[in-house]
Protein backbone atom coordinates (compact mmCIF):
# COMPACT_ATOMS: atom_id res chain seq x y z
CA UNK A 1 0.00 0.00 0.00
CA UNK A 2 1.09 3.37 -0.47
CA UNK A 3 2.81 4.91 2.62
CA UNK A 4 1.36 8.44 2.31
CA UNK A 5 -2.44 6.56 1.89
CA UNK A 6 -1.41 4.49 5.11
CA UNK A 7 0.14 7.42 6.84
CA UNK A 8 -3.61 9.69 6.33
CA UNK A 9 -5.26 6.85 7.57
CA UNK A 10 -3.47 6.10 10.64
CA UNK A 11 -3.92 10.03 11.07
CA UNK A 12 -7.52 10.26 10.29
CA UNK A 13 -7.90 7.01 12.74
CA UNK A 14 -6.03 8.93 15.40
CA UNK A 15 -7.88 11.91 14.78
CA UNK A 16 -10.88 10.08 15.49
CA UNK A 17 -9.85 8.25 18.88
CA UNK A 18 -9.11 11.30 20.31
CA UNK A 19 -12.35 13.58 19.16
CA UNK A 20 -13.85 10.52 21.07
CA UNK A 21 -11.78 10.47 23.82
CA UNK A 22 -11.85 14.32 23.98
CA UNK A 23 -15.69 14.29 24.28
CA UNK A 24 -16.12 10.86 26.48
CA UNK A 25 -13.78 13.05 28.88
CA UNK A 26 -15.79 16.15 28.35
CA UNK A 27 -19.08 13.96 28.90
CA UNK A 28 -17.85 12.61 32.21
CA UNK A 29 -16.54 15.68 33.51
CA UNK A 30 -19.89 17.26 33.71
CA UNK A 31 -21.17 14.30 34.92
CA UNK A 32 -18.72 13.75 37.51
CA UNK A 33 -18.47 17.52 38.80
CA UNK A 34 -22.31 17.83 38.95
CA UNK A 35 -22.41 14.58 41.01
CA UNK A 36 -19.81 16.60 43.02
CA UNK A 37 -22.08 19.43 43.43
CA UNK A 38 -24.98 17.58 44.59
CA UNK A 39 -26.36 18.51 40.62
CA UNK A 40 -26.85 16.06 37.92
CA UNK A 41 -25.21 17.13 34.64
CA UNK A 42 -26.46 16.60 31.56
CA UNK A 43 -29.88 14.61 31.38
CA UNK A 44 -31.98 15.67 28.34
CA UNK A 45 -30.36 14.18 25.32
CA UNK A 46 -30.00 10.62 25.13
CA UNK A 47 -29.92 8.20 28.01
CA UNK A 48 -28.31 10.50 30.81
CA UNK A 49 -27.46 12.87 28.60
CA UNK A 50 -24.86 11.36 26.56
CA UNK A 51 -26.31 12.86 23.39
CA UNK A 52 -25.39 16.20 24.83
CA UNK A 53 -21.88 15.98 23.23
CA UNK A 54 -22.89 15.82 19.38
CA UNK A 55 -25.03 19.42 19.43
CA UNK A 56 -21.99 20.75 21.42
CA UNK A 57 -19.19 19.82 18.58
CA UNK A 58 -22.01 20.46 16.04
CA UNK A 59 -22.20 23.86 17.29
CA UNK A 60 -18.58 24.43 17.84
CA UNK A 61 -18.27 24.29 14.31
CA UNK A 62 -21.05 25.99 13.10
CA UNK A 63 -20.59 28.70 15.01
CA UNK A 64 -19.10 32.24 13.32
CA UNK A 65 -15.42 32.31 13.14
CA UNK A 66 -15.09 35.68 14.96
CA UNK A 67 -11.38 37.37 14.01
CA UNK A 68 -10.60 40.74 16.19
CA UNK A 69 -9.30 42.85 14.08
CA UNK A 70 -6.15 44.07 16.29
CA UNK A 71 -4.71 40.65 16.31
CA UNK A 72 -1.49 39.49 15.70
CA UNK A 73 -2.83 37.65 12.95
CA UNK A 74 -0.41 34.76 12.00
CA UNK A 75 -0.15 33.80 16.01
CA UNK A 76 -3.29 34.32 16.23
CA UNK A 77 -4.31 31.29 12.96
CA UNK A 78 -1.29 29.15 14.26
CA UNK A 79 -2.01 28.86 18.31
CA UNK A 80 -4.43 26.37 18.12
CA UNK A 81 -2.74 24.07 15.45
CA UNK A 82 0.24 24.19 18.32
CA UNK A 83 -1.70 23.19 20.85
CA UNK A 84 -3.39 20.60 19.14
CA UNK A 85 -0.91 18.94 17.24
CA UNK A 86 1.27 17.66 19.77
CA UNK A 87 -1.80 16.47 21.39
CA UNK A 88 -2.43 14.55 18.81
CA UNK A 89 1.11 13.06 18.19
CA UNK A 90 1.45 12.16 21.94
CA UNK A 91 -1.24 9.56 21.27
CA UNK A 92 1.72 7.00 18.69
CA UNK A 93 3.60 6.85 22.17
CA UNK A 94 0.85 4.98 24.37
CA UNK A 95 0.87 1.57 24.75
CA UNK A 96 -2.41 0.31 25.12
CA UNK A 97 -1.50 -3.19 24.71
CA UNK A 98 2.02 -4.85 23.94
CA UNK A 99 0.91 -5.10 20.44
CA UNK A 100 -1.33 -1.80 20.27
CA UNK A 101 1.26 0.79 20.59
CA UNK A 102 1.36 3.21 17.35
CA UNK A 103 5.42 3.49 17.68
CA UNK A 104 7.63 1.84 20.57
CA UNK A 105 10.05 4.50 20.70
CA UNK A 106 13.00 3.64 23.45
CA UNK A 107 12.74 6.90 24.50
CA UNK A 108 9.07 7.14 25.00
CA UNK A 109 8.68 8.98 27.48
CA UNK A 110 11.19 11.56 26.65
CA UNK A 111 9.39 11.75 23.37
CA UNK A 112 5.96 12.38 25.33
CA UNK A 113 7.44 14.79 27.63
CA UNK A 114 9.01 16.85 24.25
CA UNK A 115 5.18 17.07 22.78
CA UNK A 116 3.73 18.02 25.72
CA UNK A 117 6.36 20.69 26.57
CA UNK A 118 5.48 22.28 23.06
CA UNK A 119 1.83 23.17 24.18
CA UNK A 120 2.69 25.75 26.61
CA UNK A 121 4.15 26.89 23.81
CA UNK A 122 1.52 27.55 21.64
CA UNK A 123 -0.58 28.53 24.77
CA UNK A 124 1.90 31.61 24.91
CA UNK A 125 1.27 31.91 21.24
CA UNK A 126 -2.42 32.56 21.42
CA UNK A 127 -2.60 34.84 24.78
CA UNK A 128 0.38 36.51 22.56
CA UNK A 129 -1.23 36.77 19.26
CA UNK A 130 -5.17 37.86 20.68
CA UNK A 131 -4.07 41.18 22.00
CA UNK A 132 -6.22 41.24 24.90
CA UNK A 133 -4.92 41.63 28.32
CA UNK A 134 -6.78 38.96 30.27
CA UNK A 135 -5.73 36.22 27.39
CA UNK A 136 -1.48 37.70 27.70
CA UNK A 137 -1.79 37.27 31.68
CA UNK A 138 -3.49 34.06 31.31
CA UNK A 139 -0.65 32.62 29.16
CA UNK A 140 2.11 34.19 31.03
CA UNK A 141 0.74 31.96 33.97
CA UNK A 142 0.60 28.96 31.43
CA UNK A 143 4.22 29.90 31.07
CA UNK A 144 5.24 30.19 34.34
CA UNK A 145 3.12 26.84 35.91
CA UNK A 146 4.98 25.06 32.93
CA UNK A 147 8.32 26.48 33.84
CA UNK A 148 7.29 25.47 37.56
CA UNK A 149 6.13 22.07 37.28
CA UNK A 150 7.68 20.75 34.44
CA UNK A 151 11.10 20.22 36.58
CA UNK A 152 9.43 17.56 39.37
CA UNK A 153 7.55 15.93 36.97
CA UNK A 154 9.88 14.82 34.51
CA UNK A 155 11.99 14.62 38.32
CA UNK A 156 9.28 12.18 39.42
CA UNK A 157 8.92 10.23 36.07
CA UNK A 158 12.81 9.54 36.24
CA UNK A 159 11.78 7.20 39.18
CA UNK A 160 10.07 4.18 37.56
CA UNK A 161 12.40 4.85 34.64
CA UNK A 162 15.53 4.25 37.35
CA UNK A 163 13.50 1.27 38.64
CA UNK A 164 12.92 -0.15 35.40
CA UNK A 165 15.69 0.39 33.43
CA UNK A 166 14.21 1.62 30.61
CA UNK A 167 13.10 5.17 28.88
CA UNK A 168 10.48 2.80 26.98
CA UNK A 169 7.24 3.17 28.23
CA UNK A 170 6.45 -0.66 27.15
CA UNK A 171 9.57 -1.38 29.26
CA UNK A 172 8.38 -0.01 32.05
CA UNK A 173 5.16 -1.90 31.71
CA UNK A 174 6.65 -5.12 30.95
CA UNK A 175 8.76 -4.40 34.28
CA UNK A 176 5.97 -4.03 36.50
CA UNK A 177 4.51 -7.38 35.47
CA UNK A 178 7.53 -9.12 37.12
CA UNK A 179 7.48 -7.15 39.73
CA UNK A 180 5.24 -4.96 41.74
CA UNK A 181 3.25 -1.98 40.55
CA UNK A 182 5.60 1.39 41.05
CA UNK A 183 2.96 3.08 42.97
CA UNK A 184 4.32 1.31 46.32
CA UNK A 185 7.87 1.51 46.39
CA UNK A 186 7.32 5.04 44.35
CA UNK A 187 4.24 6.62 45.68
CA UNK A 188 6.03 10.23 46.85
CA UNK A 189 6.78 10.10 43.15
CA UNK A 190 3.47 9.26 42.20
CA UNK A 191 1.76 12.02 44.52
CA UNK A 192 4.63 14.52 42.73
CA UNK A 193 3.33 13.42 39.75
CA UNK A 194 -0.33 13.64 39.99
CA UNK A 195 -0.08 17.21 41.69
CA UNK A 196 2.45 18.20 38.36
CA UNK A 197 -0.24 16.45 35.74
CA UNK A 198 -2.53 18.57 37.10
CA UNK A 199 -0.56 21.37 36.43
CA UNK A 200 0.37 20.35 33.47
CA UNK A 201 -3.00 19.94 32.12
CA UNK A 202 -4.03 23.03 33.24
CA UNK A 203 -7.21 22.00 35.56
CA UNK A 204 -8.21 23.37 39.01
CA UNK A 205 -6.99 23.65 41.48
CA UNK A 206 -3.70 25.25 39.20
CA UNK A 207 -5.98 26.47 36.36
CA UNK A 208 -4.73 29.86 36.54
CA UNK A 209 -3.98 30.50 32.79
CA UNK A 210 -7.97 30.28 32.53
CA UNK A 211 -9.14 31.62 35.83
CA UNK A 212 -12.98 32.27 34.51
CA UNK A 213 -13.74 34.49 37.33
CA UNK A 214 -9.88 36.87 37.13
CA UNK A 215 -9.51 36.35 33.53
CA UNK A 216 -12.66 35.94 31.28
CA UNK A 217 -11.72 32.99 29.75
CA UNK A 218 -7.86 33.31 30.00
CA UNK A 219 -5.65 32.86 27.12
CA UNK A 220 -8.73 31.47 24.88
CA UNK A 221 -10.42 34.92 25.35
CA UNK A 222 -10.68 35.63 21.83
CA UNK A 223 -11.13 32.68 20.07
CA UNK A 224 -14.44 31.18 19.05
CA UNK A 225 -16.25 28.54 16.55
CA UNK A 226 -13.86 25.77 15.83
CA UNK A 227 -10.01 27.27 17.00
CA UNK A 228 -11.63 27.47 20.40
CA UNK A 229 -13.10 23.70 19.99
CA UNK A 230 -8.90 22.83 19.19
CA UNK A 231 -7.48 23.98 22.16
CA UNK A 232 -10.89 22.72 24.44
CA UNK A 233 -10.04 18.96 22.58
CA UNK A 234 -6.49 19.28 23.20
CA UNK A 235 -6.93 20.28 26.88
CA UNK A 236 -8.47 17.34 27.13
CA UNK A 237 -6.44 14.80 25.46
CA UNK A 238 -3.73 15.90 27.37
CA UNK A 239 -5.66 14.75 30.17
CA UNK A 240 -5.77 11.55 28.54
CA UNK A 241 -2.10 11.16 28.29
CA UNK A 242 -0.94 12.47 31.34
CA UNK A 243 -3.58 9.83 32.87
CA UNK A 244 -2.05 7.26 30.64
CA UNK A 245 1.69 8.19 31.03
CA UNK A 246 0.65 7.81 34.63
CA UNK A 247 -0.67 4.84 34.66
CA UNK A 248 1.37 3.23 32.67
CA UNK A 249 4.59 4.36 34.78
CA UNK A 250 3.40 3.94 38.44
CA UNK A 251 0.42 1.45 37.57
CA UNK A 252 1.35 -1.15 35.64
CA UNK A 253 0.23 -0.20 32.37
CA UNK A 254 -2.41 -2.65 30.45
CA UNK A 255 -1.28 -5.35 33.16
CA UNK A 256 -3.14 -6.60 36.12
CA UNK A 257 -2.04 -8.57 39.25
CA UNK A 258 -1.85 -12.38 39.22
CA UNK A 259 -2.65 -12.48 35.75
CA UNK A 260 0.01 -13.67 32.38
CA UNK A 261 0.76 -10.11 30.56
CA UNK A 262 0.69 -12.36 27.75
CA UNK A 263 -2.18 -13.80 27.86
CA UNK A 264 -4.50 -10.88 28.22
CA UNK A 265 -4.78 -10.66 24.80
CA UNK A 266 -7.72 -8.13 23.89
CA UNK A 267 -8.00 -7.09 27.14
CA UNK A 268 -5.21 -5.47 27.42
CA UNK A 269 -6.52 -1.94 25.73
CA UNK A 270 -9.88 -2.70 27.63
CA UNK A 271 -7.67 -2.52 31.20
CA UNK A 272 -5.51 0.18 29.98
CA UNK A 273 -8.42 2.32 28.97
CA UNK A 274 -9.92 1.48 32.11
CA UNK A 275 -7.53 2.35 34.46
CA UNK A 276 -6.51 5.26 32.31
CA UNK A 277 -9.98 6.95 32.91
CA UNK A 278 -9.83 5.69 36.51
CA UNK A 279 -7.02 8.05 36.86
CA UNK A 280 -9.17 10.77 35.09
CA UNK A 281 -11.61 10.66 37.83
CA UNK A 282 -8.90 11.23 40.46
CA UNK A 283 -7.74 14.68 38.22
CA UNK A 284 -11.79 15.43 38.10
CA UNK A 285 -12.20 14.65 42.00
CA UNK A 286 -9.54 16.86 42.54
CA UNK A 287 -10.82 19.83 40.44
CA UNK A 288 -14.44 19.55 41.71
CA UNK A 289 -13.04 19.34 45.11
CA UNK A 290 -10.31 22.75 45.44
CA UNK A 291 -10.41 25.70 45.19
CA UNK A 292 -8.09 27.74 42.75
CA UNK A 293 -4.44 28.64 44.12
CA UNK A 294 -2.95 32.14 44.09
CA UNK A 295 -0.11 32.48 41.45
CA UNK A 296 2.57 33.30 43.85
CA UNK A 297 1.61 29.89 46.17
CA UNK A 298 1.48 28.23 43.09
CA UNK A 299 4.71 29.14 42.13
CA UNK A 300 5.95 28.60 45.68
CA UNK A 301 4.25 25.66 45.98
CA UNK A 302 6.34 24.13 43.07
CA UNK A 303 9.63 25.31 43.39
CA UNK A 304 9.77 25.27 47.55
CA UNK A 305 8.10 22.47 48.30
CA UNK A 306 7.80 19.67 44.99
CA UNK A 307 10.63 20.17 43.41
CA UNK A 308 13.33 20.03 46.52
CA UNK A 309 11.44 16.88 47.79
CA UNK A 310 11.72 15.24 43.88
CA UNK A 311 15.23 16.14 43.92
CA UNK A 312 15.98 14.41 47.32
CA UNK A 313 13.69 11.29 46.58
CA UNK A 314 15.54 10.92 43.52
CA UNK A 315 19.03 10.85 44.76
CA UNK A 316 17.65 8.73 47.35
CA UNK A 317 16.07 5.77 44.96
CA UNK A 318 19.05 6.42 42.66
CA UNK A 319 21.42 5.77 45.16
CA UNK A 320 18.75 2.57 46.63
CA UNK A 321 18.71 1.24 42.71
CA UNK A 322 22.47 1.53 42.78
CA UNK A 323 22.67 -0.19 45.74
CA UNK A 324 20.47 -3.24 44.83
CA UNK A 325 22.24 -3.83 41.47
CA UNK A 326 25.86 -3.57 42.90
CA UNK A 327 24.78 -6.40 44.99
CA UNK A 328 22.79 -8.48 42.56
CA UNK A 329 24.19 -7.58 39.28
CA UNK A 330 21.67 -6.64 37.81
CA UNK A 331 18.49 -4.51 37.52
CA UNK A 332 15.65 -5.02 40.35
CA UNK B 1 10.23 31.18 59.45
CA UNK B 2 6.57 29.63 59.56
CA UNK B 3 6.35 26.15 61.22
CA UNK B 4 5.22 23.56 58.31
CA UNK B 5 1.72 21.72 59.07
CA UNK B 6 0.66 18.68 57.64
CA UNK B 7 -2.03 19.66 55.41
CA UNK B 8 -4.88 18.04 56.62
CA UNK B 9 -7.47 20.45 55.32
CA UNK B 10 -6.67 18.82 51.86
CA UNK B 11 -7.71 15.45 53.16
CA UNK B 12 -10.68 16.92 54.87
CA UNK B 13 -11.91 18.52 52.20
CA UNK B 14 -11.36 15.38 49.98
CA UNK B 15 -13.57 13.50 52.43
CA UNK B 16 -16.24 15.64 52.13
CA UNK B 17 -16.27 15.58 48.05
CA UNK B 18 -16.42 11.64 48.67
CA UNK B 19 -19.42 12.02 50.78
CA UNK B 20 -21.09 14.39 48.80
CA UNK B 21 -20.15 12.27 45.17
CA UNK B 22 -22.52 9.73 46.68
CA UNK B 23 -25.41 11.90 48.45
CA UNK B 24 -28.85 12.75 46.56
CA UNK B 25 -28.90 15.67 44.41
CA UNK B 26 -30.67 18.32 45.73
CA UNK B 27 -32.12 20.02 42.18
CA UNK B 28 -35.44 19.62 40.56
CA UNK B 29 -35.61 18.95 36.92
CA UNK B 30 -37.76 21.66 36.51
CA UNK B 31 -40.21 21.19 33.56
CA UNK B 32 -40.00 17.24 33.98
CA UNK B 33 -40.85 17.76 37.97
CA UNK B 34 -41.94 20.83 39.98
CA UNK B 35 -41.81 21.99 43.86
CA UNK B 36 -45.07 21.53 45.88
CA UNK B 37 -46.06 25.25 46.25
CA UNK B 38 -46.79 26.07 49.73
CA UNK B 39 -50.22 26.53 50.71
CA UNK B 40 -50.44 30.32 51.03
CA UNK B 41 -48.40 30.54 47.92
CA UNK B 42 -49.32 33.72 46.24
CA UNK B 43 -49.12 34.06 42.22
CA UNK B 44 -50.96 35.67 38.94
CA UNK B 45 -54.79 36.66 40.19
CA UNK B 46 -57.39 34.40 38.57
CA UNK B 47 -61.02 34.17 39.06
CA UNK B 48 -62.66 32.20 41.57
CA UNK B 49 -65.67 30.13 39.61
CA UNK B 50 -68.37 28.49 41.74
CA UNK B 51 -69.89 24.93 41.64
CA UNK B 52 -71.54 25.86 38.25
CA UNK B 53 -68.21 26.95 36.42
CA UNK B 54 -69.56 30.66 36.83
CA UNK B 55 -67.48 33.07 38.14
CA UNK B 56 -68.68 36.34 40.70
CA UNK B 57 -67.74 38.98 39.59
CA UNK B 58 -69.83 41.80 40.31
CA UNK B 59 -68.14 44.37 38.29
CA UNK B 60 -68.40 46.49 41.05
CA UNK B 61 -64.13 47.72 40.71
CA UNK B 62 -63.08 47.76 44.40
CA UNK B 63 -60.31 45.45 42.70
CA UNK B 64 -59.33 48.34 40.22
CA UNK B 65 -59.67 50.92 42.59
CA UNK B 66 -57.76 49.25 45.79
CA UNK B 67 -55.02 48.12 43.15
CA UNK B 68 -51.37 50.17 43.91
CA UNK B 69 -49.82 49.51 40.33
CA UNK B 70 -53.42 50.47 38.44
CA UNK B 71 -52.76 47.15 36.28
CA UNK B 72 -56.50 45.74 36.62
CA UNK B 73 -58.96 47.65 34.29
CA UNK B 74 -62.46 46.65 34.30
CA UNK B 75 -64.18 47.70 30.76
CA UNK B 76 -68.29 47.70 31.67
CA UNK B 77 -70.94 49.22 30.01
CA UNK B 78 -74.55 49.34 32.05
CA UNK B 79 -77.84 49.47 30.42
CA UNK B 80 -80.97 51.09 31.51
CA UNK B 81 -81.77 48.77 34.34
CA UNK B 82 -78.52 49.42 35.82
CA UNK B 83 -77.37 45.59 35.22
CA UNK B 84 -73.28 45.68 34.28
CA UNK B 85 -71.81 44.19 31.52
CA UNK B 86 -68.36 43.21 31.47
CA UNK B 87 -66.34 43.55 27.98
CA UNK B 88 -62.90 42.87 29.20
CA UNK B 89 -61.41 41.96 32.76
CA UNK B 90 -57.87 43.45 31.60
CA UNK B 91 -55.08 42.33 34.39
CA UNK B 92 -51.51 43.25 33.72
CA UNK B 93 -49.50 40.27 34.65
CA UNK B 94 -46.36 41.60 33.55
CA UNK B 95 -46.64 44.58 36.27
CA UNK B 96 -48.46 42.79 38.96
CA UNK B 97 -46.45 42.50 42.14
CA UNK B 98 -48.53 39.81 43.52
CA UNK B 99 -49.35 41.44 46.68
CA UNK B 100 -52.94 40.51 47.25
CA UNK B 101 -54.39 43.60 47.91
CA UNK B 102 -57.69 43.16 45.16
CA UNK B 103 -58.38 39.83 46.82
CA UNK B 104 -58.22 41.05 50.16
CA UNK B 105 -60.46 43.93 49.18
CA UNK B 106 -63.15 42.02 46.90
CA UNK B 107 -66.43 41.88 49.07
CA UNK B 108 -67.40 38.82 47.00
CA UNK B 109 -64.45 36.68 47.01
CA UNK B 110 -64.43 36.97 43.00
CA UNK B 111 -60.81 36.49 42.41
CA UNK B 112 -57.87 34.96 44.33
CA UNK B 113 -53.98 34.32 44.30
CA UNK B 114 -53.64 31.48 41.71
CA UNK B 115 -50.72 29.22 41.91
CA UNK B 116 -49.54 29.23 38.42
CA UNK B 117 -45.88 30.11 38.16
CA UNK B 118 -44.94 29.55 34.94
CA UNK B 119 -45.35 33.45 33.98
CA UNK B 120 -42.37 33.73 31.05
CA UNK B 121 -43.75 34.13 27.79
CA UNK B 122 -42.70 34.52 23.98
CA UNK B 123 -44.79 37.39 23.27
CA UNK B 124 -45.07 40.76 25.38
CA UNK B 125 -48.82 40.89 24.37
CA UNK B 126 -49.49 38.33 26.27
CA UNK B 127 -48.35 39.21 29.50
CA UNK B 128 -52.05 41.29 29.76
CA UNK B 129 -54.45 38.58 30.27
CA UNK B 130 -58.54 39.15 29.73
CA UNK B 131 -59.52 37.27 32.38
CA UNK B 132 -63.50 37.64 31.83
CA UNK B 133 -64.43 38.64 28.09
CA UNK B 134 -68.03 39.53 26.94
CA UNK B 135 -70.43 38.23 29.68
CA UNK B 136 -72.84 39.34 32.52
CA UNK B 137 -72.11 40.66 35.69
CA UNK B 138 -72.98 39.09 38.59
CA UNK B 139 -75.98 40.55 40.69
CA UNK B 140 -74.69 41.57 43.91
CA UNK B 141 -76.74 39.79 46.62
CA UNK B 142 -78.94 42.21 48.26
CA UNK B 143 -79.65 41.79 52.07
CA UNK B 144 -83.63 42.20 52.66
CA UNK B 145 -83.29 44.99 54.95
CA UNK B 146 -86.06 45.22 57.93
CA UNK B 147 -88.45 47.32 56.77
CA UNK B 148 -87.98 50.96 57.83
CA UNK B 149 -89.95 51.32 61.59
CA UNK B 150 -91.62 54.94 62.60
CA UNK B 151 -89.79 56.52 64.67
CA UNK B 152 -91.72 56.05 68.01
CA UNK B 153 -94.64 59.06 68.02
CA UNK B 154 -94.91 60.89 71.10
CA UNK B 155 -91.85 59.67 72.49
CA UNK B 156 -89.09 62.03 73.75
CA UNK B 157 -85.33 62.35 73.22
CA UNK B 158 -84.47 61.64 77.12
CA UNK B 159 -84.00 65.33 77.85
CA UNK B 160 -86.77 65.82 79.69
CA UNK B 161 -86.03 63.31 82.43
Amino acid sequence: MNPWATGIIHTLLLIVIMLLNGSMIIYMLRKVLGHLHLRLGPTELGPGGILQLVPDIVKLLVKEDRHPGTTDRWLYIIAPVIVFVPALMAYIAIPFSDKLIGFDVNLGVLMLFGFLTVIPLGIFAAGWGSHNKYALIGAMRAVGGAISYEIPLLLSALIPIMLAGSFSLKAITMAQTTSIWYWLPAFPAMVIFFICSIMETNQSPFDMSEAESELVSGFNTEYSAMRFGFMYLAEFSNNFIMAAIMVCLFFGGWSLPFIDPNSMGVFAPIVFIIKTYLVIFAFMFVRGTFSRYRVDQMLAFGWKKLMPIALVYSVVVAFFVKLISMKTGGGL
Amino acid sequence: MARWKFPVGIFKAMRIAWINLWRKNIVIQYPHEHYELPARARWSVEMTLDENGHHKCTGCKICENTCADYIINIDLSVDEERNKHINHWLYQRGACMMCGLCVEACPFDAIHMGKNIELAYFDKEDLTDDLLTDIDAVKPPRKERPAPTMKAEGGTDGDDS
